[in-house]
């Protein structure tokens, strides 16, 4: 969603970001970033490494505080309440798949996925398995409930880490890097799997990735931002970004090294 | 019925169990649901059931999972069940997650008789100490070829470490030892002085802290310290696969990795052993000055006559053993780590009780050598 309309009718939307500045102390990762998600949308934030992607994602799930500007979820700025209301408000609302998975080593898959309906509902001991069953079966790795994460590869760890993101059916899912570091077989599973939750279930999704098949596979919408422009450089449909006349954009989509001190297009 | 109930009930054509649920299947829901229906199911006079759905706006995780687990106590108890009127997003919602047909979980291991887990137990405990004895073998291997060519050592790292275990752990193993040196003079000045003997506290103190004390206390602290740091950080570096990059690099790990923290015990402990047997000994004046009439200059005397070289040397020699000891059962659990934040966890514990446990068992075995030789 273009940023120019960010500010309008904020309210039906999943996820807004009004001229939002985030960063580390004094130093400023990105300034004035304003954008919109669509309920039922699935965008990807693009950009080069260190162009401050993961640093937008804390900021939209409420791990960073933004030192400008506010993030709002369905319409609710989430730093304007108390922490644990936020929280309690966020829980049943947002999922947050890890780079890593972030699964607990300790526990096994069936207990990694059941930690979050135990703790956040009042499901019925008789149906909890039955749930964890079945979100190991949405991300095919039914009959692994025993399993522990050490015992898993690694496109296993971020199913089994979607698995427990999507726990609680959260309307939103915010996914960082879900393809890193896998082979393009298991990475264009792992994208189909995204684009299936998003038909079935109509999780509205952000995904933070810089693999290009996989941004042009599942993204309705794309952001690119840059670490030297520190803020977005370009918003559209990945096929239309492909063909940007911005070098930057056109660059990162064809795989163009750029020559050290270069001057720009 | 009450206001908001989830289902109502009735008969259906065929007089069987109608249960018509009126509010989405969800989280929210799906516990009363749950408690109702399994009474339900569980009544002899309901030998089929029908769901009815035809008001079911929404169906999540929960409310899917609820459908099963109801389908799975028909099963049970032997009721017949039949959905209908499913709405066309919820059948599509449950045919998806029905696409992927659960396999098998991972064979749980055979849990055996007390006999048979005892037996596997030891086993597996020989399998540890064999592994122990051959990593202590490359150590001592790597050793014997440091001193051969000192140069090659790793100075600066061993130097590291040492200020790490020794230099670092001075003031709390001085108040540690200060404490203990009160405690034993107090112990011992209530005996002694019912036969006005209370010159003796100083041999009974100085004696029990040279040869047994002070190694035995220093030891422990260096277990509990830089023994579990050592696991700690060597584990983490496996997690890492620091350990694996250094191999392909060439590195030799024992070399590497473990003998600077070896070498660093080795000077560490004997030194904080003398340091521990001097704040115990203060602890001691200090009590014997206050309360027991006795002056610094004749405790001290007392001391410098009972006390010979054997006692002091045999327990620096103790304080040594205990030192290898510590620093390779602390590096062994490191290189034990398997993947995953909780194994460091559990292997920085192991290497502790290891640790506390090869103390107290070098300890016997150097006392009754000691006794034999007459030291």
């Amino acid at each position: 969603m273009p940023a120019d309309s960010a500010n309008n009718s904020t309210s039906e939307r999943a996820i807004c970001a009004e001229n939002v500045s985030l960063g580390y102390g004094d130093r400023t990762i990105l300034k004035d970033v304003s954008f919109c998600v669509e309920q039922g949308q699935i965008v990807t934030v693009l950009g080069g490494s260190g162009s401050g992607k993961s640093t937008l994602m804390k900021g939209l799930i409420g791990l960073l505080k933004p030192t400008k500007g506010r993030v709002r979820l369905y319409g609710k700025d989430i730093f304007e309440t108390g922490a644990e209301a936020w929280l309690e408000w966020a829980r049943r609302r947002i999922g947050v798949l890890f780079q890593s998975g972030a699964l607990i080593g300790s526990l096994t898959l069936g207990e990694n996925i059941a930690l979050p309906i135990r703790e956040f509902s009042n499901v019925p001991k008789e149906i909890l398995p039955e749930i964890v069953r079945l979100k190991l079966e949405m991300v095919r790795l039914g009959g692994y409930e025993s399993y522990y994460p050490a015992e898993l590869s690694g496109g296993m760890k971020k199913r089994a880490g979607l698995a427990r993101a999507i726990a609680l059916d959260p309307k939103t899912l915010f996914c960082d890097e879900p393809t890193e570091g896998l082979d393009p077989v298991i990475s264009a599973e792992m994208d189909n799997l995204l684009m299936e939750l998003n038909r079935v279930l109509g999780i509205t999704m952000v995904v933070v990735t810089h693999d290009l098949p996989s941004i042009k596979a599942i993204s309705d919408w794309s952001i690119m931002v840059d670490g030297e422009a520190r803020g977005i450089i370009a918003t559209g449909p990945p096929n239309e970004l492909e063909n940007s006349s911005d070098s930057r954009v056109y660059d990162f989509f064809h795989r163009i090294a750029r020559p050290v001190n270069s001057e720009r297009r | 019925m009450g206001r908001g109930f989830p289902f109502e009930t009735g008969k259906s054509s065929e007089g069987e169990l109608l249960i018509s649920f009126t509010t989405p299947l969800t989280y929210e829901t799906a516990a009363e649901i749950w408690q109702s229906v399994s009474t339900l199911a569980s009544r002899k006079e309901n030998a089929s059931l029908v769901l009815d759905l035809s008001a079911v706006s929404k169906v999540d995780s929960a409310g899917a999972a609820l459908l099963r687990s109801i389908q799975g106590l028909c099963e049970r108890k032997g009721v017949r069940l039949r959905t209908q009127s499913i709405q066309p997003p919820i059948k599509h919602f449950l045919e998806f997650l029905e696409r992927e047909k659960p396999k098998k979980d991972k064979p749980s291991p055979p849990s055996g008789s007390m006999l048979e887990r005892f037996g596997a137990f030891l086993i597996e405990q020989a399998a540890e100490f064999r592994d122990f004895a051959r990593f202590c073998g490359s150590v001592f291997a790597v050793m014997a070829g440091s001193i051969r060519h000192p140069a090659k050592f790793r100075w600066a790292e061993s130097f590291y470490y040492l200020q790490l275990a020794g230099s670092n752990a001075m003031t709390i193993l001085f108040l540690i030892m200060f404490l203990l040196g009160v405690v034993m003079t107090f112990q011992a000045a209530i005996q002694l002085r019912q036969f006005g003997a209370n010159i003796y506290v100083a041999d009974l103190v100085s004696l029990a802290l040279a040869r047994e004390l002070a190694p035995v206390f220093t030891a422990m602290l260096l277990a509990g310290r830089s023994g579990s740091a050592f696991a700690a950080e060597i584990g983490t570096m496996k997690v890492g696969e620091e350990l694996d990059a250094l191999s392909v690099m060439g590195f030799n790990l024992p070399e590497f990795i473990t003998l600077p923290k070896v070498l660093a015990l080795m000077i560490a402990a004997p030194l904080l052993t003398m340091w521990a047997n001097f704040a115990g000994l203060v602890g001691g004046i200090a009590v014997s000055s206050v309360s027991l009439d006795l002056t610094p200059y004749s405790f001290m005397y007392e001391v410098y006559t009972t006390i010979e070289f054997s006692d002091i040397a045999g327990g620096l020699l103790k304080t040594e053993v205990f030192a290898i000891l510590i620093a390779l059962v602390g590096c062994f659990r490191g290189f034990q780590t398997s993947m995953g934040a909780d194994s460091v966890g559990r292997q920085t514990t192991a290497a502790v009780v290891s640790g506390l446990f090869l103390i107290i068992f070098a300890d016997a075995i150097l006392t009754v050598i000691y006794y034999f030789l007459g030291w």
